[in-house]
């Protein structure tokens, strides 16, 4: 050996366990970002996700929250390497080695591990994404908008994280080199790393302020809208978010500096906790990073089953098995026809109620916005013609649910959903209505509100007032709505399937809507914009998928089609296909951020049993006994995992269940047990990061010899 | 050899300025065995990490033979590291991933110097310091002592004008620390080594040609062992100490 690469050569292949440390993080953090950034760019997923809509932010927010995860926890492996390797650099400083000479050598180190393990991650990204996607389609459930495509300006984020991790390495790289101070890098290795005094109060402000941050942050953005009129750009909304990453910082702060058991534990935990404290801001970051991270994989985990939970009891709670309307214009099935077919699949329809309903515009007021220097502000503005809504006869309601219901001359009533939930959506005060084809209008009073789930949204007036509205209306402004019931609802899955693409395939182009499309809005926004959004002709611009009948069996169709039919036995079974694409993509986005978790935790606990080992052959010599050294590996094991865990999952749940508080300020049976079903799934997740825990512990104990 | 003069050097530790050196000077000739000796806090390691180029001096000179080294760049002073000075430090700074015959070797590598002449002189140092028998072992697998001549031989290796030694028996028993002063005996000796050593054992000191007292950052006391036995310069040396404690 005679050269100094060859030197540099030999300690490479003596310290390959912290290249391959280094190396094995750097790719699993672009592996994880190209998987996770690849599904999220998939044009499969974007078709599905509407764009601006919520299901994309929260997979952008949790996007952003793995990004930063992978990014402090890349950059955690480099500094730990550098350290490690900084007793080497020391040395050969000291020997006289140049720094130009050891920056060649780490350049060369850099670049191999670098280009090796990011180039290693972006190639394998796609494929994992791919196979992961297979295995759910395999086991789970398939459907034709499931062929995953990938698009390839996807790379462009995964080269840029790639591009961050190289660039990071490098220049954490040149500046260990840097360091003018020899003594400083002789004696980087044995630098301990304390947290500066932390006062008790800590944790309990820290608690305070998650509390805080949290109610801040969700309220902000209701507060610049409802209160200021003023579309705050999205940043402004997070950094009232900001108080619950410092409250969690500081909580996890206190948990390692002084634990939660009071002065009555301070001899009990003595070693654990003076050992958590000597390693304590790369294990607070590293904390702080799975707390994030277990937040948002929770938060993507409770998608299915709170969306789950209030569908199905939804579905259930339907007053009757099988809803349609459609438009009059339209040759749709009628009772005969539906009979018929239900004979042909050998189902008795027990009851059938069909009743007329008109489209009348209404007043109320618009969002008028304006552009400013600080965005976007709106303000309310009248019309006379605000929007259109269907309207019943009191006899047609009366038919359709059996109820009894009188209005006087001049009153209508709103129909509200059977549990009132969607108080937010629907409740607007009508005062006016107008028949759009004569113009004529009448001034109405509002009565109290009226319950059904399938009628949801729509009005009933008086029999006389409705005769006269609906004077001159044409076809495509009256519908028909018809309810029924059949024996054994859930053995008619044929029948309904069959009966629903008789429906589809009989509707005409002209009732390719989607549910939102609005006569008079449209007449509206094109009078004063030019164009309206939900026109299929603008479907590119605005990037959505226009309502396609070949695509029947989409989620975009089954969700978003205006004359969808409500057939329980159908909605049922469907369901998981309906909502495949969405499920899926959350739940993939929770298992890449667990075996994030799962990774960070591993090696942050195999970090702190080489870094201890001394430490236990010292209390090993001091006669501590086998289950005294168990204990006290135990206590620091179990503290990476659970501190992280038990505040990342109440974070979320609290954060969650806040969210539907506030939606109605109360929680209805659905939300209470869509949370439920989520304790349930928090259950499941925490026996298996334990399997986990209890797998590293063993690991962590055989290394130490206990 | 080495020449130091008016050294001054402080440390800034918030708004508070500690003045670690206050004008030392002292001069070490060729083929001396010199030690520094001082209590706590008198600037033994700060003088060493000076005249070493660890840390750079506010002011004052060293000068090693001809070569000032306060006024060189960064290169020149890795040159000088690598091929006019040798160095043992107190935690012997061995790499763990080499074996002793490779540590040995390490600054004539690291100076692009190794020949065969060069593996020839590192077994023949592995003989002067009895370790050729743990020549092929890795650090781990040595005692503290054999760890400790092990680096007195890497100091060697390139013929360094000075051997600059930094507590080098701190971290040994007693009978390690003696095998290790005897190695530097033998390096001044037989390899007309010049040596220069910190140390706070008055045993470890009572070997060296002369002893320099520091005391708050200047010279108190310079001890010349001349003709007298190293049991009677340990006596002085001990006398000189218990002095400065009256003080």
């Amino acid at each position: 050996m005679r050269t100094f690469t060859q030197i540099y050569a030999t300690l490479r292949r003596k310290n390959r366990g912290q290249y391959a440390l280094l190396s094995g993080c750097c790719f699993f953090s672009v592996l994880l970002i190209t998987a996770y950034v690849c599904m999220m760019r998939s044009p499969t997923i974007l078709a599905v996700l509407p764009e601006g809509g919520d299901s994309r932010k929260q997979v952008m927010m949790i996007f952003i929250l793995a990004v930063i995860g992978c990014s402090v926890f890349t950059t955690y492996a480099a500094g730990l390497f550098f350290r490690q390797k900084s007793r080497e650099t020391g040395v050969f400083l000291a020997l006289g080695a140049s720094r130009w000479q050891l920056k060649r050598e780490l350049r060369r180190d850099l670049t191999v591990i670098s280009l090796g393990s990011c180039a290693a991650g972006a190639i394998l990204g796609s494929p994992l994404a791919w196979a992961l996607w297979q295995i759910f389609r395999a086991l789970v459930v398939d459907t034709q908008e499931m062929s995953l495509a990938f698009a390839p300006a996807a790379y462009t984020y995964a080269l840029a994280f790639a591009v961050y991790v190289t660039g990071m390495l490098f220049l954490l790289g040149g500046r260990s080199i840097r360091k003018t101070n020899i003594i400083d890098v002789i004696s980087e290795s044995h630098r301990s790393e304390p947290i500066r005094a932390v006062k008790r109060w800590y944790g309990w402000v820290g608690i305070a302020l998650l509390v805080v941050g949290g109610f801040c942050g969700y309220i902000a953005p209701a507060v610049f809208v409802r209160g200021l009129h003023w579309y705050a750009p999205a940043g402004l909304s997070a950094i009232f978010y900001l108080p619950v990453l410092v409250g969690v910082y500081m909580i996890l702060l206190h948990t390692v500096a002084n634990g939660w058991g009071g002065k009555r534990r301070r001899y009990k935990d003595i070693i654990s906790i003076s050992q958590m404290r000597f390693q304590g801001r790369q294990t607070v970051r590293n904390m702080l990073v799975m707390t994030v991270l277990i937040a948002g994989a929770y938060f993507a985990s409770f998608y299915t089953p709170m969306l789950g939970t209030g569908a199905m009891m939804g579905y259930d709670a339907r007053p009757v098995d099988y809803a349609y309307h459609f438009r009059a214009d339209q040759d749709i099935p009628r009772e005969g026809e539906v009979r018929a077919l239900a004979e042909q699949y050998g189902v008795t329809i027990t009851s059938w109620a069909q009743a007329p309903m008109i489209r009348l515009a209404v007043d109320g007021n618009r969002h008028v916005e304006t552009e400013g220097p600080l965005g976007t502000t709106w303000e309310n503005v009248y019309y006379a013609q605000a929007k259109s809504d269907l309207f019943l006869s009191e006899s047609a309601y009366n038919t359709l649910t059996g109820e009894h219901l009188d209005l006087q001359p001049g009153q209508i009533a709103g129909i509200m959903d059977a549990t009132g939930d969607g108080q937010g959506v629907f409740g607007g005060f009508v005062t006016l209505v107008t028949n759009t084809i004569t113009g004529e209008s009448w001034p109405v009073t509002m009565t109290d509100d009226l319950r059904n789930d399938l009628l949801f949204g729509h009005y009933v007036v008086d029999d006389a007032d409705y005769a006269e509205m609906t004077d001159r209306l044409p076809d495509d402004w009256r519908e028909q709505m018809v309810f029924f019931n059949v024996e054994n609802d859930e053995e008619t899955y044929n029948f309904a399937k069959a009966l629903f693409y008789e429906i589809v395939d009989r509707s005409g182009s002209e009732v390719a809507l989607y549910d939102s499309y609005d006569p008079i809005v449209r007449e509206i926004e094109i009078a004063e914009t030019g164009e309206y959004f939900l026109d299929p002709a603008t479907s590119d611009k605005y990037d959505f998928t226009p309502i396609d009948y070949t695509q029947r069996d989409s989620s975009n169709f089954r969700l978003y089609w205006q004359y969808m039919p409500q057939f329980r036995v159908l909605d049922k079974a469907d369901f998981v296909k309906t909502m495949a694409v969405f499920l899926i993509l959350f739940v993939f986005i929770a298992i890449v951020c667990f075996a994030a978790v799962i990774v960070i935790a591993f090696t942050r606990c195999l970090t702190i049993a080489i870094t201890n080992r001394q430490v236990y052959d010292d209390l090993r010599h001091l006669g501590a006994p086998r289950e005294y050294l168990f204990r006290s590996a135990r206590s620091q094991i179990r503290r990476v995992f659970l501190v992280p865990m038990v505040t990342g999952t109440a974070l979320i749940y609290a954060f969650y269940a806040m969210i539907m508080f506030f939606n109605d300020n109360r929680l209805t049976i659905r939300e209470l047990a869509g949370l439920s079903s989520c304790l349930l799934l928090i259950l499941v997740v925490s026996a298996i990061l334990y399997g986990v825990y209890r797998l590293t512990r063993r690991d962590v104990c055989r290394r130490l010899g206990i | 050899m080495l020449t130091v003069k008016d050294l001054h050097k402080s440390y800034q530790v918030g708004n508070t300025t500690y003045e670690v050196l206050k004008g030392v000077s002292l001069t070490v000739d060729e083929g001396a065995f010199v030690a520094v000796m001082g209590p706590s806090g008198s600037g033994k390691t700060t003088l060493l990490n000076c005249i070493s180029c660890y840390i750079p001096a506010d002011r004052g000179s060293i000068l090693l033979g001809s070569t000032e080294l306060a006024r060189l760049d960064e290169d020149a002073l890795a040159m000088v590291r690598n091929q006019k000075l040798g160095f043992v430090f107190q935690d012997f700074l061995l790499l763990d991933g080499l074996t002793v015959r490779e540590n040995i070797l390490l600054p004539a590598i690291i100076g692009g110097t190794v020949s065969a002449t060069t593996e020839t002189r590192a077994d023949q140092l592995c003989d002067v310091f009895g370790i050729s028998a743990i020549r092929d072992k890795y650090p781990a697998e040595i005692s503290g002592g054999e760890k400790q001549r092990t680096a007195v031989a890497r100091a060697l290796i390139n013929h360094p004008l000075l051997i600059l030694a930094d507590e080098p028996t701190g971290n040994l028993d007693s009978k390690s620390s003696r095998a290790v002063i005897h190695s530097f005996e033998q390096a001044k000796a037989s390899l007309g080594a010049t040596i220069f050593m910190v140390t706070h054992d008055s045993f470890a000191a009572s070997f060296c040609d002369q002893v320099v007292i520091l005391r708050d950052g200047v010279v108190w006391q310079t001890l010349n062992k001349g003709t007298l036995g190293r049991n009677d310069f340990q006596d002085q040396l001990l006398d000189a100490i218990r002095e400065m404690g009256k003080e």
